[in-house]
């Protein structure tokens, strides 16, 4: 289960889906901008409140790290 | 493998640069963290020669397709280079453990945000610190924050919060504002936006997360504390010029020296262009620009050996 953390406006972000796009993996988007518990469920997952975060299948990835979401999904 | 030519970095100077070898059949391999360097996180981009307003990342896309349509180049993406080294006129290049070797090695590795180095900046680093407003500008929904730097940068910042923060803060170290007035006058008519110039940020604290800021106000050398959330550090950028160290000679500001005709670092085979060399204006337009000039010569060095 891949989920990412984003905003509406953050670019990296969009480096992280168009990513994930190109490699078929699946995810689901969750907008922190838009609900409060999203932005508590990406501070306790992370530790931190900044985006993108990345939870693939139980790794937190801060940030658009593609060595670290390879190693993570092994791709 | 030995190439004709590494490329390091893949922003508008790297992609420029790879294009251009492609056209020039040059053996050519590119390193990058990832596609599309600085300018991925501008919000809009209003003097790119040929776009009247267009976002970062869509420039960023437009270069990638533009790149890979070209082809005939490797690229590889994901990769961080650590370390150049010649030996026997051949470039030996490190990236994530692995060894690549050119005849020729173009640094376009661009600059990173400068930062603050005050206490409490690395702790919370994430946590309320933030070095890219665009990405984290609407966490900071009705919150009080700083922007650190009053050039253009700062006041992008600004204008990326200004829909959601309900206070802002300008700190600006020296007395004048340099950022241009267009920017200056959107922030003063919200009438969120407070400046404090001559201000000497000293330490962002809090428990978890950051909740005020120290700075020393140079006027008075009067130490003052704002309550806040947020701290968005836009004070410039630093050159990536750390890969060239003892190879190449690099200036006071970090930046390589080049030659300006020809875009030539002090060593032979090694060319700089983008912001990561001494320019005096950084620009997407002038690092395509001199990205260009540098993969024609380096054709010509190449044709002549």
């Amino acid at each position: 289960m891949v989920k990412i953390y984003t905003t509406q406006t953050c670019p990296y972000c969009v480096m992280a889906k168009d990513y994930f796009k190109s490699k078929g993996v699946q995810y689901e988007e969750v907008d922190v901008s838009a609900s409060e518990t999203a932005r508590e469920e990406l501070i306790k997952k992370s530790h931190q409140m900044g985006v993108p975060v990345i939870d693939a299948n139980g790794a937190i990835i801060v940030g658009f790290n593609r060595t670290e979401i390879d190693k993570a999904l092994g791709l | 493998m030995l190439y004709d030519l590494i490329i390091v970095g893949a922003g508008p100077a790297g992609v420029a640069a790879g294009i251009y070898a492609s056209r020039k059949k040059i053996k050519t391999l590119m390193l990058t963290e990832a596609i599309g360097g600085q300018p991925v996180i501008a919000s809009e981009i209003n003097n790119f020669i040929g776009f009247k307003s267009i976002s970062g990342i869509e420039l960023k896309k437009i270069f990638e397709e533009h790149l890979r349509h070209q082809g005939g180049t490797d690229l590889k993406e994901g990769v961080g280079v650590s370390k150049i080294e010649k030996k026997d006129g051949i470039f030996f290049v490190s990236a994530n453990g692995e060894n690549f070797e050119a005849k020729t090695v173009l640094i376009a590795s661009g600059s990173s945000p400068r930062r603050l180095n005050v206490l409490g900046e690395d702790k919370f680093a994430g946590k309320g610190v933030f070095y890219c407003s665009i990405c984290d500008a609407p966490l900071m929904k009705d919150k009080a924050v700083a922007v650190v730097g009053g050039g253009n940068s700062g006041f992008y910042a600004v204008l990326d919060l200004l829909p959601y923060a309900s206070k802002i803060y300008v700190l600006e170290y020296s007395d004048v504002l340099r950022a241009d007035p267009i920017y200056r006058e959107k922030a003063r008519n919200s009438g969120k936006v407070e400046v404090f110039t001559m201000a000497a940020v000293k330490e962002i604290s809090g428990n978890d997360f950051v909740s005020g800021l120290k700075y020393e106000d140079r006027k008075t050398n009067e130490i003052k504390e704002l309550k806040l959330d947020g701290v968005f550090v836009e004070i410039g950028y630093s050159p990536n010029s750390a890969i060239g160290s003892g190879l190449v000679e690099i200036n006071q500001a970090g930046k390589i020296i080049v030659n300006h005709q020809t875009q030539a670092a002090s060593c032979e085979g090694v060319w700089a262009a983008g912001d990561v060399a001494d320019v005096l204006y950084n620009q997407i337009n002038i690092a395509i620009g001199d990205a260009v000039k540098a993969v024609l010569n380096i054709n010509d060095y190449l044709n002549k050996k």
